[in-house]
């Protein structure tokens, strides 16, 4: 599947960097139809959460 | 008087006049400084405001300065109940300590500035000026 | 995504409630709807779209059915429904679009703005349940941006291979590959970390590594003022101790031994005096300081009388309490012994006294509060006694200092005047020595000042820095936040062109994998590219590119090819949904397509008329097909009616 190498491709990356990657990707397939999606705030409560975790 | 439980046990004075008794109470030297409690600073205080007749309710952010324990029993609270039955003529006064302790409160905030004026403002060392205020009031 | 059924209600020339079901079988996975051009195809195909996206249809106004429109009396809501089941990753979802109007007098219909979309997720007992998300959801499936390339018209099926195609190749890898959603994310990504960095311009101010340092400074200088203190110190004991030999040495000679041991009294009489005097000021102070009770004494006066009258108004005398009248009332005898009656005039003075006392609490309170504030009036006389006579005291103490201090200097003066010139000159050492321990002293005495000062100074800058550390942990979250975000960004921008090119390049070899299946018999092709111009070309065996002598028909099978390799490699679960696809095809092709399309795709839908399938091609088709429809157009009514053919 399309998402599955996608994802592979970017394993040479660190972990946070991974996850934030596949989730945003994700998010932006969900509203790919719209013009002007508002992810942003979704995607900063992503990144909010993966910094957590790290630390 | 009434069950302590439910009075309040900390005295507070108004934050602007906090410095003031910062001033009066800080350092070493008996003769620069001429009170060693805040207890005391606020008795002399509340004296002087009931001489000029004058209470001043507290109006802006309040200073804790020290608990209601401080008081001696056999001096500071008789006085502060001399105040307060003095204040409202009536003797019922007496079982609320909130009340007395406002009153004390009140006339300490006026008092203060008068307590600063003699001591800190003259020429001389401060604790000479408190003497001589002493030797002012007389006729008592 | 695998269709299964779509229910269509009044739509377009589709009148009443009409339903077919697509065949689902994997080995026959072909549903052939056939009709003449005009019969409904097109709505049908339209319906689809229109239910799942809203989308394809130029006038809404034109979709109600126009039979349902002219029976409903005015005033009557008339609707339209297109209701698609399919399955996808497993789940079955059942998705509808309904869009009403009112029927109006004149005949017209005033549409509602807005039609009305759901989606539910059926379960296998038949439980449906809503989604949520349902645009999200179907963003998920099947994006309304690559619909085009599984739902298609086969008029068009060529553009991919026309020559000036190369933008619709690129257009098309892009949105179906997911390009799209690379850069989008991408650039939200940018974003997020550019207004993370701006927040962090805001927030930081570089307070900390400053206040640090000042407050490093202020200890620093206060660890300096320590030592010169402490240096101070032992100068002031050397140059003791030098005076001390000095007033040896005096005590030695002749002419200065008595006035240098007149000296040292007078000094040791001094120290003790100074002592007394430290002491002295320190009682003053104890009783100037207790001395509010002298202060306080109008109020006191006023206290007691207040207190006092309450207690000679005719009730309690001061020592009688109320326990004591009780007792009486219930012996029935005075305090005198005398015995009186119930309700006589005695009881009932007793009673009216018990009645008009004070509560008990009250009635303690007055009499602890006058005892106490009794003796407080001669405290107040005695300190002020106190404090004259304390006070006198200290005069008689600075006198008696300033005496001995003038007889101090008398002997100093005798012993620098001296004839001899070595008393003389000792003397002289020794007020030098006096001197430089004042000086010292006096330092010594701004120092503590300033180290005063300087410990208020890094007990501030102390709560500071919390603060500032408070700033800076809010800081580094930021600046982690802004990190990731980049780091993010910029990974997706790295392998962007990695991923983009890979996906070419397979779709390159896929899109040759199905050409030559499709047209297997002929082999004057050598291969298919699409280079990284996105240009879509069939290379014959000298190498050149040989799409200008493709036909017609072999355009049709290189876009198709090229269509569902970029299925394939998507790894869309889509089915290939196509109109007329064989329209332009030469018979030749059509049979060889005919015999490999069913592989394309996990379900095939296709619209034909049936010029388009017949002879070979239909047999081909023929194992592969699992349902089948034929659309009926009545010309009288202008509706049309779905047949099924084959189950």
């Amino acid at each position: 599947m399309l998402k599955d190498r996608l994802l592979e491709l970017f394993k040479k990356y660190e972990q946070d960097v991974q996850q934030v990657v596949a989730e945003v990707l994700t998010l932006e397939q969900e509203h790919i139809s719209m013009e002007r999606p508002r992810v942003k705030e979704q995607i900063k409560d992503i990144i909010d959460r993966v910094v957590k975790d790290e630390a | 008087m009434t069950d302590t439980a439910t009075s309040r046990d900390t005295v507070v004075i108004d934050e602007a006049v906090h410095e003031i008794y910062k001033q009066l109470t800080e350092g070493n030297d008996p003769a620069n400084v001429p009170f060693r409690t805040m207890k005391d600073v606020f008795m002399w205080a509340a004296c002087l405001g009931y001489r000029r007749g004058e209470r001043r309710p507290l109006t802006g952010k309040r200073v804790t300065i020290f608990r209601w324990a401080q008081f001696s029993p056999q001096i500071d609270i008789p006085i502060l109940k001399a105040l307060a039955i003095a204040d409202t003529g009536d003797i019922n006064v007496l079982l609320n300590q909130d009340e007395v302790l406002t009153i004390a409160e009140e006339y300490a905030n006026a008092g203060i500035h008068e307590l600063r004026a003699g001591v800190l403002d003259q020429y001389g060392q401060p604790l000479w000026n408190l003497v001589a205020m002493l030797s002012d009031k007389e006729g008592i | 995504m695998r269709l299964e059924r779509i229910t269509m209600e009044n739509f377009r020339q589709y009148y009443g409630r009409q339903r077919l079901t697509f065949s689902k079988d994997p080995q026959r996975n072909v549903t052939v709807i056939h009709g003449v051009n005009g019969a409904g195809k097109t709505s049908l195909f339209l319906a689809i779209n229109w239910c799942l996206y809203g989308e394809g249809v130029s006038n809404v106004g034109e979709l109600i059915s126009k039979e349902a429109i002219s029976r409903a009396q005015p005033g009557e809501t008339v609707q339209t429904l297109v209701e698609l089941a399919f399955t996808h990753n497993g789940e079955r979802y059942l998705v509808s679009r309904r869009l009403s109007g009112v029927k109006q007098p004149d005949g017209s219909i005033a549409i509602n703005s807005q039609d009305d979309f759901t989606m539910m997720r059926i379960q296998w007992d038949g439980q449906a349940q809503r989604v949520n998300n349902p645009i999200g959801t179907m963003n998920a499936i099947l994006p309304s941006n690559v619909r085009t390339y599984f739902l298609f018209d086969g008029e068009k099926i060529d553009n991919f291979a026309k020559p000036e195609a190369s933008d619709e190749v690129r257009y098309a890898i892009y949105n179906v590959l997911k390009l799209e959603v690379l850069t989008r994310a991408r650039r939200h990504l940018e974003d997020v970390a550019a207004e993370y960095r701006r927040e962090l311009k805001r927030v930081s101010t570089g307070e900390l590594r400053e206040l640090v340092e000042r407050e490093e400074k202020a200890r620093k200088e206060k660890e300096q003022a320590l030592a010169r203190k402490e240096e101070l110190e032992r100068e002031i004991e050397s140059a003791r101790r030098k005076i001390a030999d000095i007033d040896q040495r005096l005590r030695e000679i002749q002419d200065a031994r008595a006035l240098q041991q007149q000296r040292e009294r007078i000094e040791r009489d001094l120290k003790q005096r100074e002592s007394e005097l430290r002491e002295l000021v320190e009682e003053i102070r104890g009783i100037a300081t207790s001395s509010f009770v002298t202060i306080a004494h109008p109020a006191i006066e006023r206290a007691l009388a207040i207190l006092d009258e309450k207690r000679e108004r005719g009730e309690i005398p001061s020592n009688i309490r109320q326990q004591f009248i009780q007792d009486l009332i219930e012996r029935l005898q005075c305090i005198c012994g005398r015995p009186f009656e119930l309700n006589s005039p005695e009881h009932d003075r007793l009673l009216a006294l018990m009645n008009s006392s004070f509560p008990g609490s009250l009635e303690d309170e007055v009499l602890d509060t006058s005892a106490a504030l009794r003796p407080l009036v001669e405290r107040g006389q005695a300190l002020k006694e106190g404090l004259d006579k304390a006070m006198r005291r200290r005069t008689n103490l600075l006198d008696l200092i300033q005496a001995r201090e003038e007889e101090l200097d008398d002997v100093r003066r005798q012993l620098k005047g001296s004839p001899q010139e070595e008393i003389s000159r000792l003397e002289k050492q020794r007020q030098d020595f006096q001197a430089d321990i004042e000086s010292y002293r006096l330092e010594q005495g701004n120092l503590d000042t300033r180290i005063e000062a300087l410990n208020k100074q890094i007990a501030e800058l102390g709560k500071q820095i919390e603060k500032a550390k408070k700033a800076e942990s809010k800081e580094r979250l930021l600046t982690r936040k802004a990190s990731l975000a980049q780091r993010a960004a910029d990974a997706i921008d790295e392998m962007y062109q990695v991923f983009a090119d890979e996906m070419r390049q397979r779709i390159e070899a896929e899109t040759k994998k199905i050409f030559k299946q499709l047209i297997w018999k002929d082999s004057h092709f050598q291969d298919i590219r699409l280079g990284p111009d996105y240009n879509l070309e069939v290379i014959d065996r000298y190498g050149l590119p040989a799409r200008p002598e493709l036909s017609a028909g072999e355009r049709q099978v290189l876009s198709l090819s090229f269509i569902t390799a970029m299925a394939r490699v998507s790894g869309e679960e889509a089915p290939l949904v196509m109109d007329t696809p064989f329209g332009r095809l030469s018979s030749y092709h059509r049979n060889s397509i005919t015999e490999h399309l069913p592989e394309l795709a996990d379900q095939l839908v296709l619209f034909v008329t049936d010029e388009e399938l017949r002879g070979e091609a239909r047999r081909n088709l023929e194992p592969r097909i699992g349902a089948e429809y034929r659309l009926e157009f009545d010309r009288r009514t202008s509706c049309t009616e779905i047949i099924e053919v084959r189950s």
